[in-house]
């Protein structure tokens, strides 16, 4: 596995900004869609964006070791706050030099606020001005997160990215509550800004929110601006919300939020919307998904997944992925795998190995079409063969808007797709 | 192919007084596969010319094929391992006889093993203590989490000629015993004449060359052993011995005297492997009776506790480091420590002060005790490289320690400092009744009811 090296020959940037942590530089832009490739120089490492961040809950991705990560070419992993607050909590994160020294990672560190882990797996979770008021899961005690806690949490993690905490509510909900807080959210990203006592080696992003509505989101992403953040993340999203809405408030968020510093949308792993939000002017991306399918013996390959604990994989002697050069794919067959996948520790090593690496090359891909501007034809060999003749309408909608015509037949290879109505595809339809 | 085995150097430890076969021995195992009838293979797949293994030294047990927890480029991570793995084939055998689906390229190959590593074929996990299942003269029973699958010899031999393992152990008909029970003379008697049937069939139904590592058979009965011994000593076919009593419910001194035994009527320059003399107290022992190869899972029963080796053999210039003192006295009594303990929450060492390994030259106490208590798979890849790492430290120290000719007393000392802990080296017999592994779901098979 290879060390990015898309940007070698591209020195001026296109846009920059240098705030007192992070220098953002944007190296290429996409002539056709709102597509960028960048720089992103952080206090432990530069991240070139678009770039997917996988998920280290607490400490450790799923049994693979820091060394294994950077071979798999992993520039920012995400930690928790939630858990690591509670286990081994920031006396001891503190005392062993911070999260990097502790688990021995020297590369880019981005942790979340602790909201919506708390808001999620908590029973009772009230929100009020103050903080966060939820049940302590051990001694059933009532506590309360502040965006003050959430930070000095953070703060003693010392991520190279911290978020604010925000008052999310689900994607799904409707009324008053969505503008409470929204409202909420940037006074409470106000008082983050305050209680970060880290400026220079940290850097605090705060949350555009506002649910599905355009008006509140574009309140919500001017407000933000003006405090004049090193990034911006889009939150409030990929929460079961149709698609249709999905795209539309990702899209509204980037034409508002600032060019030259990076956008980073919350909760987005799967294939084809890495592809589609790249295309709507999106950098950042983290999500669970890759490193837990993995987990139920699902690799993850350009046409979907496959589910290797299948009786369809017992005779199948190649790799999960002819193109992928990741250890599994240059060593282990499908029928290998078939045999230990949800059987062995290592079964689930293998396919964790594979997915990530899966991920990284996407990015990768996606990165090299921007830097030599052939996203567009990028996007329409990604979907033709993630999809085939039939591509759930949202992309082809989303991907419309910034130029790219699915529906159009393309004059070199033929290919055009018809809309369907799902939101999902699960595999190709040839 | 061939497998050749010569005694080396000094063979019997000062002051052991016992017949030759019987006492310890130095050893040089040699796979020679330039005569193979794959020489066709495209020169990149030839095997160097020979493999030699240095004994006494461990099998290296595997999980499909794999160390347990250690993919490929972790399991790299540790130097100067010997170069023999052990697969047993339980874990690839499907309901219809069939295993690795219609792979033919070898099982090197499948299980992505380096040609320079000698691989040999077992049936059954030597960590599982419980076979269950009705074998009869035709099957060998196997208990699966899919029900029983049955193994007979013709299978066993197709599956060799397509999988070319570099040395077999053809299945035996190895009984559950619980408790000794001395009305099982007939059933004894029975699996002695089925295993030297199920011997010979193997052997004469497959074609690919081989080495072949009979098991003796014959429980707890001296008269039935004799008559197992007998058989095997007549045959020119047979490449080496192998101990499998890791069911019968005596305890290891018992099994090693019964061992021991048969060992008087074998041919002595043959080599011989224990199963379930894996523990370092036990392996000591059985290399002080005679025996050759043991297997690492050990190592990995150290691991699936959230323990780290610490154990010392001692010696001049031991490898291994010197438990730390700041241990709990019990835990440094037991050879191991307890990653568990609150103790380990904000403690910044190594797992052992002077300790080579990846794991301790990267991380520390605090974040392996982290990893555990927040159930991450990386606790167990990170203590099973410490642990094999300290094994082979472990094996290297008693072959230099026969090589000076003070194996008895370095035996005898190691044996003492850990004989008063009753916990130590216990690890096996744990991991045998415990149900899942510390880290994952994943539900162990077969597991005994604690006794």
């Amino acid at each position: 596995m290879t060390t990015s090296d898309e940007f070698d020959n591209l020195t001026t940037p296109l846009e920059t900004s240098t705030s007192p942590a992070l220098k953002f530089d944007v190296l290429a832009k996409c002539s056709t869609t709102k597509a960028r490739a960048s720089k992103m120089h952080l206090p432990h490492y530069t991240a070139h964006t678009p770039m997917f961040m996988p998920v280290g809950t607490m400490g450790s991705i799923k049994g693979i070791t820091t060394k294994q990560l950077e071979n798999l070419d992993c520039h920012v992993i995400l930690g928790n706050t939630y858990h690591l607050g509670s286990r081994p909590g920031p006396e001891l994160l503190e005392a062993a030099g911070g999260l990097h020294e502790f688990m021995s990672w020297n590369r880019g560190l981005l942790t979340d606020s602790g909201g919506f882990q708390m808001v999620s797996l908590l029973r009772l979770a009230n929100i009020t001005e103050e903080g966060v008021e939820f049940e302590n899961p051990h001694d059933g005690k009532k506590m309360m997160l502040t965006p003050e806690m959430s930070i000095g949490l953070q703060n003693a993690i010392g991520a190279d990215i911290m978020m604010q905490l925000d008052d999310v509510v689900s994607s799904l909900t409707t009324g008053d509550r969505v503008e409470e807080a929204m409202w909420r959210s940037v006074r409470w990203l106000d008082r983050s800004i305050k209680a970060n006592k880290r400026p220079t080696e940290q850097n605090l992003f705060p949350i555009v929110q506002g649910g599905l509505d355009a008006r509140l989101r574009t309140l919500s992403a001017h407000e933000l601006i003006k405090r004049d953040s090193p990034g911006y993340a889009i939150g409030g999203l990929s929460g079961g919300e149709a698609k249709d809405s999905f795209w539309r408030m990702v899209s509204l968020s980037t034409d508002i939020l600032p060019d030259n510093k990076p956008r980073y949308c919350m909760g987005v792993g799967y294939a084809e919307d890495l592809v589609v939000c790249s295309a709507l002017g999106v950098d950042m991306y983290d999500c669970v998904f890759p490193t837990r399918t993995a987990r139920f013996g699902n690799a993850l390959v350009r046409t979907g997944s496959l589910a290797l604990k299948q009786g369809r994989f017992k005779n199948d002697l190649g790799p999960i992925d002819p193109d992928c050069s990741c250890p599994t794919c240059k060593n282990y067959s499908r029928a290998y795998l078939h045999t230990t996948v949800t059987k062995d520790t290592t079964g689930c090593h293998l396919i964790t190995i594979h997915n990530i690496a899966y991920q990284m090359r996407l990015m990768r891909d996606i990165r090299q079409a921007i830097v030599d501007d052939r996203f567009p034809e990028f996007i329409r060999e990604f979907m033709s063969i993630r999809f085939g003749k039939t591509v759930p309408k949202w992309i082809i909608s989303a991907l419309q808007s910034v130029d790219v015509d699915l529906t159009a037949v393309d004059e070199k290879t033929g290919y055009s797709a018809t809309p369907i109505s799902d939101d999902f595809q699960k595999v190709p339809n040839m | 192919m061939t497998l050749h085995f010569e005694l080396t150097g000094a063979n019997a430890a000062a002051g052991v007084a016992s017949s030759a076969t019987a006492s310890p021995r130095s050893g040089r195992l040699v796979l020679d596969r330039s005569l193979n009838c794959e020489a066709s293979a495209p020169a990149s797949t030839l095997a160097p010319a020979a493999i030699a293994l240095e004994t006494p030294t461990f099998l290296k047990y595997t999980r499909h094929g794999l160390q347990p927890h250690l993919v490929r480029e972790v399991a790299a991570e540790l130097s100067d391992m010997p170069a023999c793995t052990r697969v047993q084939l339980e874990d690839f055998l499907e309901d219809d006889g069939s295993a690795c689906g219609q792979h033919d390229a070898g099982l090197h190959n499948f299980v992505f093993l380096d040609r320079s590593e000698v691989l040999l074929l077992d049936t059954l996990d030597p960590t599982v203590t419980r076979r269950v299942g009705k074998s009869t003269n035709s099957f060998l029973a196997i208990d699966s989490e899919g029900g029983t699958k049955r193994l007979t010899p013709e299978v066993f031999a197709q599956l060799v000629d397509r999988l070319k393992p570099d040395i077999i152990i053809p299945p035996a008909d190895y009984i559950e015993e619980p408790l000794p029970s001395l009305t099982q003379g007939k059933r004894i008697s029975k699996s002695v004449t089925r295993s030297a049937k199920w011997l010979d069939e193997s052997i004469a139904k497959s074609v690919y060359p081989s080495a072949v590592f009979a098991a003796v058979m014959g429980s707890h009965s001296p008269e039935l052993r004799d008559i197992s011994a007998k058989k095997l000593l007549a045959r020119n076919d047979v490449a080496g011995y192998v101990f499998n009593d890791v069911s019968l419910a005596l305890p290891f001194e018992s099994k090693l005297q019964l061992a021991q035994h048969s060992l008087a009527q074998l041919d002595a320059s043959k080599p011989r492997y224990m199963v379930g003399a894996s523990a370092p107290d036990a392996a000591l022992r059985a290399i002080l009776g005679g025996i050759d190869l043991v297997d690492s899972s050990y190592p990995y029963a150290v691991t699936e506790q959230g323990f780290a080796s610490t154990y010392v053999f001692g010696g001049e210039g031991a490898a291994g480091g010197i438990a730390d003192a700041s241990a709990a006295g019990a835990a440094a009594g037991a050879g191991r420590l307890d990653l568990w303990q609150e103790s380990m929450f904000n403690d910044f060492g190594p797992l052992v002060e002077g300790c080579s390994c990846f794991t301790c030259r990267s991380h520390h106490r605090a974040y392996i005790h982290h990893l555990l208590m927040t159930k991450e798979m990386l606790s167990t890849v990170l203590l099973q490289i410490h642990n094999m790492h300290w094994y082979k430290g472990f094996f290297a120290d008693i072959r230099s320690s026969l090589a000076r000719a003070t194996l008895a007393e370095d035996a005898q000392r190691f044996l003492e400092r850990y004989g008063s802990s009753s916990e130590a080296f216990g690890e096996l017999e744990t991991l045998a009744t415990q149900e899942n592994s510390p880290t994952t779901k994943i539900q162990r098979k077969r597991h005994a009811e604690p006794l």
